[in-house]
């Protein structure tokens, strides 16, 4: 059933390209909630385009990670069983890099089941297991780095799958350093107001028109 | 037919979940309009036609903050 | 003219309150509520005088409070036989209800329920503690002002006093913010969370504390029900009108008269409460969330929620202020405004941003700058409706009745000038 290694090709590109798609969904993620609305808000793509975008990239990188979780298990190359699919020790195949993997997809479950029953918990709640999406992407890639043939070694960096994963990491640290910068969108103060600017008397205040 | 209330459904925003996001107001500029600090105003007391139910619970949906209920 | 106060005093009390609190207001002895006022408060002096209330059914206690009218004092006027009635609708399906008595006073120029905390607390705690027995509910919590250290001390020791059997009270001290009084910021308060609204789903009378329908009003208003189980119904009938029996508390801010609490009966007429100069000049009634007006439309007026309603304006709980000819009127809506925009609980946008741009454009209307008054009904239209609480929406109406009821000082402001005697701008 092995003898090809066709299984083991498509762990490899499952792999590759669910990094890759769910970079974009990260950075699509962030790009929802900065800057301001649509129409009125002055944004040109609306938010709620960004926001289906970055939901539709991480289903659809949840499902390479599923056939990538599979390839992986029916491989018979290497000795992965179901359970370290889900449970981060045990396994005889470069166990910590595969326990890396394996918390990574623990994660993203655990984001996309929250998510699914969002209407039901408290936002906070919600928001605290979504914010691992980050350390579930670190963990991913790592994991990929790591235990793959493609890129562990330096000297193996000449080959196709440097540039797709260099692609994502740059492209999610953008999007985690803007995450952190920009605020949030500008109305929302977050400390009460305690003093306010009134005009000093007998200036002009600034607002329309002025006095007669 | 009728307009808002009696037992027509109703948006209702929860204030202090809103951060403005304004979702609201992209998918359902008929209903929902933005004031100057980004803010949602809800047109018509909230009234919601059978016609606008289901822009209404993806409204509801898309709100990041699932600040906007309908009840 | 005196001297503008420099930029700095102007720009570090911005946002304080103009009015500041009364701690030691007069208190005119009453008809009901306010009768023994010299006399001793703790609950032996209290029961000697009054006896101890009587154990009333759900049934009387919603009748004699419906015959009577009693509407809630906190500022809504809410009937308190519907709240009582729907709490204990809602205490059928298996939760035990809940009664809170909210003396948070938030009402900088309100001195109502501090003066009842010094007269006459066991009235207050009969009316809660007889209506935890009706409910069948265990439970009385009392919240105190924050602000207010003698009144809290006073209802506080009031509180320990008590032997009611089976009933556990409770006290909750109140931060000193404007919205501390609100119900939900109460409940929020008595939950262990920061004493601040929250939006609500439900009356608190359905769905309140721990979700448990919550009977809660004011120290006032549990006053009224303390003395009509202990009197019955038939002194309070004979008080007031056929449509509004009783009395209500007031707080008269007059200029050049000391801050008084007198219990007037509805039905009075309105003008002689207040010395006659007072009324050559428009008066604020309702407080800060009050409604401006003047003697002219106030002619022949009576003390009656429903008659003062007709005339576009709200009694609110009871605060009445009268700057008098010599104070710009407008300055002090300013500074009000000012004041409750500092007060915002951050929680709400429209709040948060409204409140501070409808203080400008205010101030922006004293100094006569054009363009103002229509930002400020403008802004006043857009915070309406829009927030956890009504704080926003009693600042707008505050506004708007300054933009009807003072349209003479607004075009005399945009004239640069000012009708007030001293013609005075400084924010206080």
């Amino acid at each position: 059933m092995s003898e090809t290694p066709l299984l083991w090709f498509l762990n490899r590109s499952t792999g590759i390209t669910l990094t890759v798609v769910l970079s974009l969904s990260i950075a699509l993620g962030v790009l929802t909630l900065r800057g301001r609305a649509a129409g009125d808000g002055g944004a040109r793509v609306p938010r709620f385009v960004t926001q289906s975008l970055h939901r539709n990239l991480a289903l659809g990188g949840l499902a390479l990670l599923l056939a990538h979780v599979v390839t992986a298990v029916a491989d018979e190359y290497v000795d992965i069983r179901w359970w370290h699919a889900v449970v981060p020790w045990g396994g005889t195949y470069e166990p910590v890099w595969l326990a890396l993997g394996t918390l990574g997809f623990d994660l993203m479950i655990a984001v996309a089941l929250t998510t699914a029953v969002r209407g039901r918990l408290r936002h906070s709640a919600w928001r605290v297991v979504h914010l691992t999406s980050w350390a579930a992407w670190l963990a991913g890639v790592v994991h990929g780095v790591m235990i793959g043939t493609d890129l562990r070694d330096p000297a193996s960096w000449t080959t196709w799958a440097l540039a797709p994963i260099v692609l994502s990491i740059a492209l999610v640290a953008i999007a985690f350093v803007y995450r952190v910068v920009a605020r949030p969108t500008p109305s929302t103060p977050t400390a009460p107001i305690t003093a306010l600017a009134t005009p000093p008397l007998g200036a002009v205040p600034a607002g329309p028109g002025s006095r007669r | 037919m009728s307009g808002s209330g009696g037992d027509a459904a109703r948006l209702r925003v929860d204030w202090p979940a809103c951060k403005a996001h304004g979702l609201c107001h992209e998918l359902l500029p008929d209903l929902v309009r933005l004031d100057e600090w980004g803010y949602p105003i809800v047109l018509a007391d909230g009234g919601v036609t059978p016609a606008q139910i289901a822009d209404a619970r993806a409204a509801v949906r898309a709100c990041p903050r699932r600040a906007l209920h309908l009840t | 003219m005196t001297a503008p106060a420099s930029e700095r005093d102007i720009l570090a009390h911005a946002g304080a309150s103009p009015i500041s609190i009364e701690h030691h207001p007069r208190i005119e002895p009453g008809p009901a509520l306010l009768r023994h006022t010299t006399h001793a408060h703790d609950l032996r002096a209290h029961r000697l005088r009054h006896g101890e209330p009587p154990e009333l059914d759900l049934a009387s206690l919603h009748a004699m409070a419906g015959a009577a009218a009693v509407q809630g004092r906190g500022g809504a006027g809410f009937p308190f036989a519907r709240k009582l009635r729907t709490a204990a609708e809602h205490a059928r399906r298996g939760r035990r209800p809940i009664v809170v008595v909210n003396a948070s006073e938030g009402e900088p120029a309100s001195a109502k329920d501090a003066a009842l905390a010094e007269v006459a607390p066991h009235l207050v705690l009969d009316g809660a503690a007889v209506a935890a027995r009706a409910l069948g509910a265990r439970e009385v919590h009392v919240v105190l002002p924050g602000d207010r250290p003698r009144a809290s001390g006073l209802l506080a020791t009031a509180v320990g006093e008590r032997t009611d059997a089976r009933l556990t009270w409770r006290v909750h001290d109140a931060p000193a913010r404007f919205v501390a009084g609100q119900a939900r910021a109460v409940l929020e308060l008595m939950a262990g969370r920061p004493g601040l609204p929250v939006t609500a789903w439900a009356p608190e009378a359905v769905s309140g504390h721990r979700g448990r329908p919550t009977l809660l009003s004011n120290a006032e208003t549990w006053a009224h029900i303390g003395l009509l189980a202990l009197e019955g119904i038939r002194p309070t009938l004979e008080r007031g009108t056929r449509d509004e029996p009783g009395t209500t508390l007031l707080t008269l801010h007059a200029a050049g008269t000391p801050v008084t609490v007198v219990e007037v009966e509805h039905g009075t007429p309105l003008a002689p409460l207040l010395p006659a100069l007072a009324w050559d000049a428009p008066v604020l009634i309702g407080g800060f969330h009050g409604t401006w007006t003047t003697s002219a439309a106030l002619a022949g007026a009576h003390l009656s929620r429903a008659e003062l309603r007709e005339r576009g304006v709200g009694l609110g709980a009871g605060v009445i202020i009268a700057p008098g000819p010599d104070a710009c009127p407008l300055g002090l809506t300013a500074a009000i405004v000012e004041h409750l925009a500092a007060e915002s609980a951050g929680r709400c946008g429209p709040c948060v941003n409204g409140l501070p741009a409808l203080a400008r454009a205010v101030r922006g209307v004293v100094h006569g700058v054009v363009g103002a008054r229509e930002e400020a009904a403008r802004l006043s239209g857009l915070v309406t409706g829009r927030g956890a609480c009504a704080h926003p929406d009693g600042t707008a109406r505050l506004v708007a009745s300054a933009l009807t009821a003072l349209a003479g000082e607004v075009a005399a402001h945009a004239d640069g000038g000012c009708g007030a005697g001293a013609a005075q701008e400084v924010a206080s």
